[in-house]
């Protein structure tokens, strides 16, 4: 992007293109990037020279100095193996530098016996390798589904997936089997009626007054058939899920498979929060979980993705469930207010830009910020672009709500010559098919409005 | 899980003016997949309200109906089971269970969907079910006066139907159901 005056933080030698310089950047990192950098003087891993993922992370194993970090088991845990089959990453040939060196810190803080979380986030704030899984396991890590003490992954594991199949059972269960159940219980048999006989077939009583027709609030088919109408409108907003990707949409077993566990998540979401219910938009903060949580190489992780996925769905909603509720639209937690927020926040960085915007064409930003903000940017961008951007919300510690306001004020900034030049319909048709553009350097950028006073 | 209505010999206009209130407020469309109707509706806007209900609708002629295209009886299957429709007048005796169970075994199915006597019946036999759902508007019968009007509803669900039973009697609706299995092999003929 070229502009009239380069700010000098533009200008870093971070986007410069020699490896070296690259790889020394990272290990020490710039001073304005986070606030407590005075923790870590000395990395903690040698630069591996450029080799191939696997032999990098197993060099780091064997440093075992660090002051920072809170507990540390002893210097060999170097079996890599129970890294949770997440060390192999394809090619190297397209990774830079900076990917390897990223991937092997990632590695490493991985394979340690109790993750350090703010150093995890640190690192997963720059960005998160594609290959190997390990996408999948740092996002868990991040949304607080898996402990960072790795001794308890596989309890907490298995006690929140059987929880998931008891809430599946439970809430999925159609009318005719609930009643079966509820006859079961109440001890009155279907006496089979003597096979090869004749004759009139006994009427017995209906429990609990259940039946199919009835009207009655606490009817369990009543229920049913009120619910028909969420679950329509859940199927269908799942089957027009990303239509050009194959794992969402198409006739193949594979999509199927994937839209059949989709719907699952939402209907027991809905149920299970009958304040919130279904709101259109939640399939496609859904959808790059899900995707990554699906697609880690090991099995039974991939397996069991769908559990996985719908409570790190919970956690991840629960920050922005207001967005989603109508009723807390005009209020000071709701929608509109974390829009004014963002157009504070340009005002604060670009007032030229928040002015031009908003008095001189009065493009209200509710008709671009809506979208960008209540699906989490996942609309804006394509999908790998989208899940690294979400690398650096779900990083965040405070939230993926701070990030992403920055994210989007950066996203404003980066085209504000575009904008500066248009009227009202250009820059609205600019903001709501955004041009593509280059992520990491979106990213530096929303980073560096971090700690910016005046852009 | 699918919802069967069972119903028939309203004899609309000529014996009753209309379903009783009652069950008009529980018949609401969304809920029924399929509805099977033994005949004597008798006017077409007791069709077109049939349709209103669920559009998957099957009727079979009964000997008062004005519309004379419906068929004498049908088969159709729903999941596992084989249902026939036939409204009844046809069969002599009228109402005799033996000669029913010889209609069933002609149309060849599970469960035997007929009319005529007003009276609610579930008979089961060596070739299958017979159910008559009586009389939607408790209309007169050509046996009796004292006519309780009835209808069914089946849950069809794999193997296993639930048929739900619903009378009015003495100005209220009452319930009752009947659980049949379907043995996985047709039933022998003894």
């Amino acid at each position: 992007m070229v502009r009239k005056r380069v700010p000098d933080w533009l200008n870093s030698s971070l986007w410069s293109t020699t490896p070296a310089d690259d790889r020394l950047h990272h290990y020490f990192p710039s001073p304005t990037t986070t606030t407590s950098s005075a923790t870590f003087s000395e990395p903690t891993l040698q630069p591996p020279a450029p080799v191939p993922p696997p032999a990098a992370s197993s060099k780091p194993q064997s440093t075992p100095t660090s002051p920072k970090l809170e507990i540390r088991d002893p210097v060999n845990r170097n079996s890599n193996n129970n890294s949770g089959g997440n060390d192999q990453n394809g090619d190297s040939s397209g990774v830079s530098p900076d990917d390897i060196s990223r991937q092997a810190q990632l590695l490493a803080e991985l394979s340690k016996k109790v993750i350090n979380m703010w150093e995890l986030r640190r690192i997963a704030s720059q960005g998160i390798p594609d290959g190997g899984g390990i996408r999948s396991t740092v996002w868990k890590l991040l949304l607080g589904y898996l402990p960072p003490d790795r001794s308890q992954w596989s309890s907490e594991l298995a006690k929140k997936r059987s929880q998931y199949r008891h809430f599946k059972e439970e809430l999925l269960m159609n009318p005719s089997e609930i009643t079966r159940r509820l006859e079961k219980s109440v001890g009155c048999d279907n006496d089979e009626s003597k096979p090869e006989g004749r004759g009139l077939l006994s009427r017995s009583q209906i429990t609990h007054g259940e039946h199919p027709l009835s009207l009655g609030k606490s009817s369990v088919w009543n229920q049913f058939f009120q619910d028909s109408e969420i679950i329509e409108q859940i199927d269908r907003d799942v089957m027009r899920t990303h239509p050009d990707m194959h794992f969402f949409s198409g006739d193949s077993q594979l999509a199927k498979f994937n839209q059949d566990a989709m719907r699952n998540i939402l209907i027991v979401f809905a149920k299970l929060n009958p304040g919130i219910r279904y709101v259109q938009g939640m399939n496609e903060i859904l959808a790059p979980l899900f995707y990554v949580f699906k697609n880690d190489p090991d099995v039974e992780m991939a397996a069991n993705a769908e559990a996985d996925t719908f409570f790190c769905f919970v956690e991840l909603l629960s920050g922005f469930r207001d967005h989603f509720c109508q009723q807390l639209d005009n209020s000071n937690v709701g929608i509109r207010s974390t829009i004014t927020r963002l157009s504070q926040l340009l005002k604060e960085h670009d007032e030229e830009l928040w002015r031009h915007l908003e008095v001189t064409t009065k493009v209200n930003p509710q008709f671009y910020a809506f979208r960008w903000i209540t699906l989490l940017l996942t609309q804006e961008f394509n999908f790998a672009d989208s899940l690294h951007i979400w690398d650096t919300l779900l990083s965040d510690p405070e939230g993926p709500l701070e990030t992403l306001l920055r994210v989007c004020c950066a996203m404003l900034i980066l085209i504000r010559r575009r904008l500066l030049a248009g009227d009202f319909t250009s820059n609205l048709k600019l903001l709501q098919h955004y041009p593509s553009a280059n992520i990491s350097h979106l990213l530096y950028v929303a980073n560096k409005l971090r700690t910016q006073a005046i852009g | 899980m699918v919802l069967v209505l069972a119903i028939g010999d309203l004899n609309i206009p000529h014996r009753a003016p209309d379903l009783p209130p009652k069950f008009k407020s529980m018949l609401v469309p969304g809920k029924i997949q399929h509805i099977i109707c033994t005949g004597n509706l008798c006017i077409k806007e007791v069709h077109d309200y049939f349709k209103t209900l669920c559009p998957d609708l099957h009727i079979t002629r009964g000997e008062y109906d004005e519309d004379s295209r419906y068929p004498e009886n049908k088969t159709l299957t729903i999941g596992q089971f084989k249902l026939g429709i036939c409204h009844g007048h046809q069969v002599i005796p009228w109402g005799d269970l033996d000669s029913l169970a010889m209609v069933q075994r002609q149309l060849d199915v599970d469960i035997l969907v007929t009319g005529h006597t007003h009276q609610f019946k579930a008979y089961k036999h060596e070739g299958g079910v017979v159910i008559n759902p009586g009389s939607a508007t408790g209309a007169y019968s050509s046996f009796t006066y004292d006519v309780n009007p009835s209808f069914v509803l089946m849950d069809i669900d794999g193997l296993r139907v639930v048929v739900y039973v619903y009378e009015l009697i003495d100005g209220e609706v009452k319930v009752d159901k009947i659980d049949f299995k379907k043995t996985a092999t047709a039933p022998s003929a003894h």
